[in-house]
């Protein structure tokens, strides 16, 4: 076990995937077939595709890009790492403030939403799968009124109970992330499979040097400086027709 | 006004009564002209159960080079009681060439209470060329209800960093303009046809949005000063 404990906190170790079944359930839970709705949200997206802003390879490459950097680092990916490290030491009440800060941060109404329901969605498929008392603890919090219940902080104390690497935890985040914006965007624009897959490639290593970058960041770093996406959330709820919830 | 405390550069005026009855204004002046590097600044304004209040700034907040890599700190704490009012008429804040600047706003609710509260941050001097030219701009404003926190808005501008000018950033704007407004009846507005009115009259970006409890939000983000 401490074994385990001591490969799972080597930082972004991509060369040396240890063969064990923890990492592979760490890949399970952001397999585009894990029920969370991923693929029901477009984080404002949808509005841009509707603007015509978004119609071009480049175009979604530069989008994916700005959401990456300054939506994504500086928002839930340090919720995820904050709410990993206060699981850590079974803090509850840092974990209730994570929470709150969690909401308070997205300002866009369908984007708080969003989150709280992916996040529902995810309590939904790994409670059966787990028997741990802080999660029920967490469940217990959301039933009450006590927590919303948003997605970055269910997954970082999921994660952390779990012994996932930290680092590669945040990493698979962002990764998923994007590639459900680039799924929803060949859908939505549309654009060929290809390109989307070719958007991915192109992003891989801005996703390991954000991922890299936000182990240095602390709840104290949070910021939104995306804010024409942030904009384009706000107004997604008054959209005449809509494809995404968000 | 019961209290005031104050020190140079900073002023605030007495109450004056020229608006709607029992609707006391304050001015709050800044003698220096300015922040320059290092400086600092700090107010604290409590709002009384049932009182009705509106604050100007006399003028826009300048913020001078920072040559010496010192940066200028702004700080708001206001406190709004029971049944009050307290309405914010936002002035721009201009960082300058080289500026560097830190502001914090926090601001505490009751549920009874009203707030309409506004900030609008120019990019420099804008008609003189000076766009984006400042060294860093950090600003979070926070809003609470009852101690619950329900609104952070977190900026983070260091032009020399990032490219503002980027799909879903600042894109071509460059005026952030932003509106808070908390009230009980906050719930009987209807936000979609606002939103309506502004995609019909205005050049400008503008979004609005329901925060929790009774708040809303109001984004701007302008090419052009005036139009905002």
């Amino acid at each position: 076990m401490k074994q385990l404990k001591n490969d799972s906190s080597n930082h972004l170790n991509t060369v040396d995937i240890h063969i064990n079944s923890t990492f592979l359930h760490l890949l399970q839970i952001h397999d585009s077939a894990f029920p969370i709705g991923n693929y029901t949200h477009s984080y404002g997206m949808e509005t841009f595709i509707q603007e015509n802003r978004i119609h071009t390879k480049e175009h979604l490459l530069e989008f994916c890009k700005t959401f990456l950097k300054h939506n994504l680092a500086y928002g839930d990916a340090i919720f995820i790492q904050e709410a990993y490290k206060e699981t850590e030491k079974r803090d509850m009440n840092a974990l209730l403030s994570l929470d709150e800060l969690c909401g308070a941060v997205k300002l866009a109404k369908e984007s708080r939403e969003a989150s709280i329901n992916v996040g529902k969605q995810f309590m939904r498929t790994i409670l059966p799968l787990h028997e741990y008392p802080l999660l029920s603890d967490w469940q217990a919090h959301i039933k009450s009124g006590k927590a919303k219940g948003h997605y970055a902080i269910v997954f970082g104390i999921f994660c952390s109970l779990n012994n996932f690497d930290r680092d590669q935890a945040v990493m698979l985040h962002l990764y998923s992330t994007i590639n459900g914006l680039i799924q929803n965007a060949v859908r939505a624009v549309p654009f060929g499979q290809n390109t989307g897959v070719q958007v991915l490639h192109e992003l891989l290593e801005c996703i390991s040097e954000v991922a890299n970058s936000v182990r240095g960041l602390t709840v104290q770093d949070i910021s939104n400086n995306a804010l024409h996406i942030e904009l384009a959330s706000m107004k997604h709820e008054y959209l005449f027709s809509r494809l995404f919830i968000s | 006004m019961p209290f005031v405390f104050q020190q140079p550069p900073l002023k605030a005026s007495r109450a004056l009564y020229d608006g709607p009855k029992d609707r006391a204004t304050v001015y709050i002046m800044e003698s220096s002209g300015g922040m320059v590097a290092g400086d600092r600044n700090d107010i604290t304004i409590t709002i009384g159960k049932d009182a009705n209040v509106t604050m100007i700034q006399q003028s826009a907040l300048k913020i001078y080079p920072s040559p010496n890599e010192k940066v200028c700190v702004q700080e708001i704490v206001v406190k709004v009681g029971e049944h009050a009012r307290l309405e914010w008429m936002p002035e721009v804040i201009i960082p300058f060439r080289e500026a560097r600047f830190e502001m914090s706003t926090t601001i505490e609710m009751c549920s009874t209470s009203t707030l309409i509260w506004g900030e609008i941050i120019a990019p420099g001097r804008e008609k003189r060329g000076e766009i984006f030219d400042f060294e860093s701009f950090r600003s979070k404003l926070s809003l609470h209800m009852d101690g619950q926190l329900i609104a952070l808005d977190s900026l983070s501008l260091k032009p020399g960093e990032m490219n503002l000018q980027a799909i879903g950033m600042l894109e071509n704007a460059q005026y952030i303009g932003s509106i808070w407004v908390v009230s009980p009846n906050v719930q009987t507005l209807d936000v979609r046809e606002i939103q309506q009115t502004f995609l019909n009259h205005s050049s400008v970006k503008v979004a609005i949005t329901r925060l929790d409890r009774n708040a809303i939000h109001c984004r701007f983000l302008s090419e052009e000063q005036w139009e905002m």
